[in-house]
């Protein structure tokens, strides 16, 4: 990064916030348009009942809770770049950072929707805070889907308090050279912040600890989403091995994303300089490491079943991956753990084109395997007489299609409105990888 | 500080210039009235050798209120309504322990947002006598001193490499 100078940073970040071209805000009408349309969707859901989604008996947690635990995974990554390689003082995160953990607030937030969607009567979503009704009756909090409102609305917050605060020194710099309404509204966001040293000895140690209470927060918070199934008695559920197996899925599928978003952003926003292709390829190999865990947690999976003599759980596993959904379980495989070594090879993982399409290949297969995880076991349980298939209706497509609209909605506004790079941290990579930490 | 004094900004492009500037300041008879930075320096923060901040203490307090909070709202909420748990504690420690420690995080994390927020007394009105280029490019040091030496502050920063911002002289309350 020879080439790079604080006033190089400055201007290429702020440059980014420059109008934006037609091509902009179509592409902001398309997304609003498809927001609208899972709104629709869902609008029409509440009015006509639950029973217009695809859930069935046994199937009764469908897209809507794949897709939850899909955006939870999402978000995942963000924290780990931003707090856990904070710690770590991993130079390379610093580029990335700042999108990454724009990455976590909305996807927490797109995940957060779906509970309430799958609830049906959404209305009734204050059963699930301490308030209690006229009987004293309150929320269970031994249930573990009680641990997941807890754990979900804090990391939300978290992630939110994290994002802004590390935003703060960017803030202060766009106000110093905007004029007229951006001024003040950057005034205001920025809170006054002057970059004085007394202001710097207590916001080094606050993001410190930031990061240091972030990285326990996000472990478990898809330890948590995990024993949602887990700590059901469900074939293919009930497993040990689902808190870590589903952390180190979520952080693959999360980089994924971070790459998905970084490489037409570093491409659109002239950005080469700062996001680097050695940065990426660091993205990429660690991609390799998540891939090689999450292949090794299916390996165990199987071997569990098959070591346990257990006939339920051998024809659970047997039937994932030769039975109905055999499709779904086999690109989940490949996608996730066979596609990513490919970045082994230094030629893949350096060609940006190559990188960006495998990081397709593995959101698809994270999405995918959370629809063999969560359908594979309810369809095919105990009872033969109670197996059962699933598959979700045009409502839920649109519902599908307005989530990750409204994610990447929400991520186009950012980039265009606030820096999508952080100035301060990117200076700081130039002093010999220092860091926020004090 | 004077009763009377004149407040000069030395702007620095680089951050080992104004830590040294800092500590020839302190040897000489200059009042560093504070420094501005764009990134958080180590080497600025050596030459301050400033006290370590308090903020954690607020971090620790709202994490010891959190986990006592989380668990004590699951346990209380089991007291006023006895599931039929067939033998098991009503009070139960491993589930319970979940909530205590996500809201350990929860309140932690509020802990040092309100520690941070009265340690820097933010958000506060923008400062007096600042120069915008030091949330880019440049470390400033702003000095104060009696009236008749102003030239002698900015002949110290130029020598040094600074650029000089100028203020208008003001009465001091301290």
């Amino acid at each position: 990064m020879a080439e790079l100078t604080y006033a190089s940073i400055d201007n290429t970040v702020i440059d980014t916030l420059a109008p934006p071209r037609r091509t902009y805000w179509a592409t902001v009408a398309l997304l609003f348009a498809g927001i609208l349309l899972g709104a629709t969707c869902w609008g029409y859901q509440i009015f006509r009942g639950i029973g217009v989604a695809g859930q069935n008996n046994p199937v009764h947690w469908g897209t809507y809770l794949i897709n939850f635990v899909f955006w939870v995974g999402i978000a995942h990554s963000g924290t780990l770049i931003s707090a856990i390689l904070h710690l770590f003082r991993a130079g390379w995160r610093n580029p990335i950072a700042r999108a990454a953990e724009t990455m976590t607030v909305f996807a927490v937030c797109t995940a957060g929707l779906y509970p309430f969607i799958h609830l049906g009567r959404v209305w009734l979503v204050y059963y699930m805070l301490p308030i209690p009704n006229q009987r004293t009756l309150w929320p269970n909090f031994t249930s573990p889907l009680m641990f997941d409102v807890v754990a979900i609305s804090t990391y939300l917050t978290v992630s939110s308090l994290f994002w802004y605060t590390g935003m703060l020194p960017d803030l202060a710099t766009i106000r110093d050279r905007s004029e007229g309404l951006r001024k003040k509204i950057f005034s205001i966001l920025s809170l006054g912040w002057t970059g004085e040293y007394e202001l710097w000895r207590h916001y080094t140690r606050g993001y410190l600890f930031f990061a240091a209470l972030a990285t326990p927060l996000v472990i478990s918070v898809h330890s948590v989403v995990s024993w949602d199934f887990a700590l059901g008695i469900v074939p293919g559920w009930h497993t040990t091995i689902f808190a870590p197996y589903f952390v180190a899925g979520a952080i693959h599928s999360g980089l994924a994303m971070v790459l998905t978003l970084m490489i037409p952003l570093r491409k659109m926003f002239h950005y080469e300089a700062i996001i680097t292709d050695r940065v990426l390829e660091s993205v990429a190999k660690t991609i390799i490491f998540t891939g090689l865990i999450v292949g090794f947690a299916y390996g165990t999976e199987v071997f569990i079943a098959w070591y346990s003599r257990n006939p339920v759980e051998m024809e659970s596993f047997y039937w994932r991956a030769f039975g109905d959904y055999s499709l779904e379980y086999w690109i989940m495989v490949s996608c996730n753990t066979i596609v990513p070594l490919l970045l082994l090879f230094k030629r893949v993982r350096t060609h940006i084109p190559t990188l960006f399409v495998i990081s397709l290949f593995v959101n698809v297969g994270m999405w995918y395997e959370r629809f063999v995880i969560i359908i594979g076991s309810v369809a095919h349980d105990f009872l033969p007489h109670a197996w059962g298939l699933y598959s979700p209706t045009l409502i839920e497509y649109g519902i599908m299609i307005g989530s990750f609209c409204l994610f990447f909605f929400l991520f186009v506004l950012f980039c265009k409105h606030l820096p999508s790079v952080s100035m301060t941290e990117m200076k700081e990579t130039l002093h010999e990888g220092e860091s926020h930490a004090g | 500080m004077p009763a009377e004094s004149t407040s000069v900004m030395g702007l620095f492009r680089d951050e080992t210039t104004a830590a040294a500037t800092i500590q020839e300041m302190g040897a000489g008879d200059w009042h560093l009235e504070r420094v501005h930075s764009p990134i958080p320096s180590h080497r600025i923060a050596a030459a301050l050798n400033p006290k370590k901040s308090r903020v954690g203490w607020f971090t620790l307090a709202g994490g010891i209120i959190g986990f006592f909070t989380g668990f004590g709202l699951a346990a209380f909420t089991a007291l006023r309504w006895s599931l039929i748990v067939g033998g098991k504690p009503i009070v139960a420690l491993v589930p319970f322990f979940i909530v205590g420690f996500e809201f350990t995080i929860l309140f932690a994390v509020f802990g040092n947002v309100v520690g941070l927020i009265s340690q820097m007394g933010l958000p506060r009105p923008m400062r007096q006598r600042y120069d915008p280029h030091c949330s880019g490019d440049r470390f400033g040091l702003l000095a104060t001193c009696d009236p008749s030496r102003r030239a002698d502050l900015i002949a110290f920063f130029k020598e040094r490499g600074a650029e000089i911002r100028e203020f208008e002289p003001q009465t001091a309350t301290a």
